[in-house]
């Protein structure tokens, strides 16, 4: 039998007793934590209704984190677990071995840092902002366990879905589909005395087709249903209320419609856009959400994914000031249901909803306990990482546009002139996000008040601040979608987030092909 | 640490086992041990800080088996793995997974064979095999002497970022199959990437060092070249938007290889039809001068690795030759499933990557190795900038995507750093970062190319592991937006 999540409750006792011990063992350890997880899952591939792949198995691993030094330094330690290694015994040799490392590693980057002080006196220690002390078990909540799911009943899922996409119109080239269900459970223990013992479902379902008519360049769609859930989200308990195979279907519908469409041309001037939930989605994550963990805000992530316009300095920065009209609110929220959700965040920190921007001022921003501490906010767990053997690292969880009170329908209607953006593609964004450029899978003309053409190949690009205190109507429509591929971090982390919105409108030029 | 004999012996038993199991008809066993470290910096001048904000390392080794089996009348084919596990109970659950996960796929043709012998020989670092938890953790404070020195001796001592890594790959490999493949290979490889700031002037600068060996990795003149390009670009000026003569230097070139061009050269994404050079091959895709190749057995580059992980040697695979394109990067599935009278793809192309390096938890999929952009006729980078005589000199670009899926090519990007106009032939003064956005098409690019350096620089970028061997190249009539606050 292959080990599983229960595997943990046998483990739960060592792992603790273990930290503990060790807490005071390590005489320069100010601080360390240790995660440790197993997750199952089940996953199938098919592309044009032949079998591709098909995956029952599952993965563990551990990390550990360790603040000690004289200059008090972080060190990191993660590996992969296999079967033999998750006996209590074994595991214990393993676990003790990973934090000696851990342990090494931080003491002798302290001692460095204690020598560049003398040319580098922004050096400091690591501090890391008070928390609640947490101990808690939190089961996986599912209607259907992904773990009753048999392999060959997500294969045939997968199956029909990709040959009923390729069998809808002779313009189909190339028609696939993903499907993988999962539970993870992941223990946090830390020399603090948390003991959070958490498990989560996920299950996620991919199309990815293209389809071609005459000469012209082949039109590709990509998009996902998903949720923190069991297999009741293939079955339509998914934020299209509708199951795999018709979201399928219609994803391929919109495909063979924009593969006969029209090229939209880029514009010099802006114009008037109206954008729809899904677009809204990819909208708030680059130029909300990411903009506002506090990283990036503290400028840790420079040299990858860049600082945010939002923050100069702790003198000079955004917070309290207004960045959108008073119609624009902000949330980050993990304990509502949606791909960003979680009880705790990897820091044993509990998950908390936060307002980031309220009627068009900025308010705050995500934080882990380092980051935190630095600016001297309280932390509102936010940290987390894509396995246990990895760093945590602050992500956005379930972040949106909040909700107004105007009926979409009469938000386009009012538009004389103007487009409509429906359903976000890719994004481009720039250095400090304070400009974008982010594609729509389709384009709209509006004209008096109707949508009178579809334009492929087109999207909208803008300055961030400009476009937030632009917008002159909110929809009362909101969606919240999955973003399932959020990438950070060295070696990079992609990361489950949710993000969402209402319809908005605003200004941007429009951009083509 | 797990030794290359011991993988060695592990994938050697491991066939034996399945080569003795009735339902088995082929097998393929590939095992790996994988050490990947890195050394996070973050200096920030006005905020408190880490300097190397934190060493870490991600460990494990494991086997993957590929394994095909008669089910009823035909072929199926499944894989599983297993992770710190090398014995023959280790290759017996792998097996278990495999036949529980195996499948009907009417495109799976048939386990490579071997085809020709590896060049490679003994071309790993056993000093970086060894290194100790000190010796990594000091790779990462170089870089921020070198910087810190270079931003301190020109008086910038205020609004300094530095940030960036120092990445070392150890990875060990073997893979026997029942086709006749038997290929082991060790691998080191040293990277450090680096950008610094001078905040308050706005201005970034781009350093970087790519190593086998730790004899010629200097992860101190990467720290140093990132402080030394950001001061050069001190006092810059911004541009209106419009069609110009461009530069690209090596980063924004590799950048756009990596992003878009190498995406679109895969036989992954012709079997999905979403590449724009769907139908194309054997044309005319670009300037006439124009030469890319593939190849994963140049000794000294980091993309280079002796065998691929299915097994067979790396070498040379061409892909656009006096601007036709000629080829796709292959692995054996898709070469297999996609070949016709015209065209047989040489597989070279088949690596199992993750984040970890080779990894035995995965089946092979397409990756490049190390890219080479060349040119016919080549020039110098005065010549280079002679001949755009006005224009901008790129050195730097982000986000950088195929905007509206690549099968229409259409790029956009920002440029953030290293950059300058170009003026009567020289370069001038240096572009604000942050200000310009570039709209185009990949294929006008291609096409536009109107001139290619000689001297070449192997470059990589974030989050991927190939390397582009990079010249700059000349672009004429690329769109560019003024953006920015």
């Amino acid at each position: 039998m292959k080990p599983n999540s229960k595997i943990i409750d046998t483990l739960k006792s060592t792992v603790s007793e273990i930290v503990q011990k060790q807490a005071k063992s390590l005489r320069e350890s100010s601080y360390f934590d240790l995660r440790l997880g197993i997750g199952e899952f089940k996953s199938a591939r098919s592309e044009n209704g032949t079998s591709k792949e098909a995956l029952d198995d599952y993965e563990a691993s551990f990390g550990i984190r360790v603040i000690a030094g004289e200059i008090s330094s972080w060190g990191f330690y993660g590996q992969s677990l296999g079967r033999k290694d998750l006996k209590p015994g074994e595991l214990e040799r393993l676990l003790l071995s990973g934090i000696d490392t851990a342990y090494g590693r931080a003491k002798a980057n302290a001692k460095r840092k204690s020598e560049f002080k003398k040319i580098a006196n922004a050096l400091s220690e690591v501090r890391l902002a008070k928390i609640k002390v947490c101990q808690e078990t939190i089961p996986a909540e599912f209607e259907i366990d992904p773990r009753g799911i048999p392999l060959q009943k997500i294969l045939k899922t997968s199956m029909n879905a990709s040959k009923q996409m390729k069998a809808l119109d002779p313009s189909v080239q190339f028609a696939s589909t993903t499907i993988k269900t999962a539970i993870t459970r992941e223990l946090f223990c830390s020399s603090e005395g948390a003991v959070i013992d958490q498990s989560l479902p996920v299950t996620q379902g991919v199309v990815y087709l293209s389809a071609q008519q005459g000469e012209a360049s082949p039109e590709v769609g990509y998009d996902y249903v998903g949720d923190v859930r069991g297999w009741e989200v293939i079955e339509g308990k998914n934020c299209y209320n509708s199951n795999f195979l018709d979201f399928a279907l219609e994803r391929t519908r919109d495909t063979v419609d924009l593969a006969g469409a029209e090229f939209l041309k880029t514009t010099e001037e802006e114009v008037v856009v109206v954008t729809n939930p899904h677009y809204n989605t990819l909208l708030v994550h680059e130029i909300v959400g990411h903009p506002t963990e506090a990283d990036r805000v503290l400028k840790m992530e420079t040299a990858y994914a860049g600082r945010t316009w939002l923050f100069e300095s702790q003198e000079r920065n955004e917070i309290g000031k207004r960045i959108g009209s008073p119609l624009v609110n902000a949330f980050s929220d993990p304990t509502r249901r949606g791909y960003g959700y979680y009880t705790y965040d990897a820091e044993g920190t509990p998950a908390k909803a936060i307002t980031v921007i309220k009627n068009g001022v900025l308010k705050t921003f995500l934080n882990g306990r380092e980051t935190a501490a630095i600016l001297g906010h309280e932390p509102n767990g936010s940290m987390r990482a894509t396995a246990p053997s990895m760093v945590p690292l602050v992500r956005m969880t379930n972040t949106i546009f909040g909700p107004g009170r105007k009926n979409p329908k009469n938000i386009i209607k009012e538009v004389k002139d103007g487009y409509y953006i429906h359903n976000y593609r890719t994004p481009s964004i720039s250095e400090s996000r304070e400009h974008f450029r982010i594609s729509a899978q389709k384009v709209y003309k509006i004209e008096n008040g109707k949508l009178v053409k579809l334009y492929r190949g087109g999207g909208i690009m803008a300055n961030s601040k400009d476009f937030l205190m632009s917008v002159d109507a909110v929809g009362n429509d909101f969606k919240m979608f999955p973003i399932p591929t959020c990438g950070k971090g060295q070696p990079m982390q992609i990361m489950r987030v949710g993000n969402g919105g209402p319809t908005l409108r605003s200004k941007a030029r429009l951009t083509g092909c | 640490m797990i030794t290359i004999d011991e993988l060695r012996a592990s994938v050697h038993e491991a066939l034996h086992y399945l080569k003795g199991r009735k339902e088995v008809i082929d097998a393929e066993v590939f095992a790996s041990w994988n050490d990947l470290i890195t050394i996070r910096i973050n200096y920030t001048s006005d905020i408190p800080s880490n300097g190397v904000q934190e060493p870490k390392s991600l460990q494990s080794y494991g086997l993957g088996v590929l394994a095909l089996f008669k089910r009823g009348g035909r072929r199926e084919v499944g894989f599983g793995s297993v992770t710190n596990d090398l014995s023959i109970g280790g290759v017996s659950e792998a097996l278990t997974k495999a036949k529980r996960n195996m499948v009907f796929d009417p495109d799976f043709k048939s386990l490579p064979d071997t085809i020709t012998i590896p060049t490679l020989q003994r071309y790993h670092d056993n000093r970086v095999m060894e290194m100790s938890d000190q010796d990594t953790v000091d790779l990462g404070w170089k870089v921020l002497k070198g910087s810190l020195e270079t931003f301190n001796n020109g008086g910038y001592k205020k609004t300094i970022i530095i940030g960036g890594d120092v990445t070392i790959l150890k990875e060990r490999v073997a893979i026997k199959s029942t086709r006749g493949v038997d290929g082991f290979d060790e691998t080191t490889s040293l990277s450090a990437n680096i950008t610094a700031m001078i905040e308050k002037e706005k201005v970034k600068g781009t350093g970087w060092s790519l190593s086998t060996h730790l004899d010629s990795f200097h992860p101190e003149e990467a720290g140093r070249e990132a402080a030394e390009s950001a001061i050069r670009t001190i006092g810059g000026r911004r541009i209106k938007s419009g069609k110009y003569p461009v530069v690209f230097g090596n980063q924004p070139l590799a950048d756009l290889a990596t992003n878009v061009l190498l995406p679109s050269l895969s036989l992954a994404s012709v079997n999905a039809s979403n590449t724009p050079f769907l139908g194309k091959l054997g044309q005319k895709i670009s300037s006439p001068n124009l030469h890319i190749y593939d190849d994963g057995s140049m000794k000294g580059e980091i993309g280079s690795t002796r065998i691929t992980c299915e097994g067979l040697p790396t070498g040379r695979t061409d892909l656009v030759a006096n601007g036709t394109l000629v080829g796709f990067l292959a692995n054996s599935y898709f070469g297999e499933k996609l070949k016709n009278s015209l065209y047989h793809p040489l597989p070279r192309s088949g690596f199992r990557y993750t984040s970890m390096g080779r990894d035995y938890k995965v089946k092979a999929g397409i990756s490049p190795t190390n890219v080479m952009i060349e040119g016919s006729i080549e020039t110098t980078r005065d010549e280079l900038i002679k001949q755009i005589k006005n224009g901008l000199y790129v050195g730097r670009i982000w986000y950088t995507y195929p905007i509206n899926g690549l099968a229409i090519g259409d790029v956009t990007s920002t440029i953030i750093a290293d950059s300058f106009l170009i003026r009567d032939g020289k370069i001038a003064t240096p572009l604000t970062p942050n200000t310009i956005r570039i709209n185009t098409n990949i294929k006008e690019v291609l096409q536009n190319i109107i001139g290619i350096t000689q001297e070449k620089r192997s470059t990589s970028v974030w989050g991927s592991k190939v390397v582009v061997i990079a010249p700059e190249i000349a672009v004429s009539e690329v769109q560019l937006e003024s953006i920015g606050l």
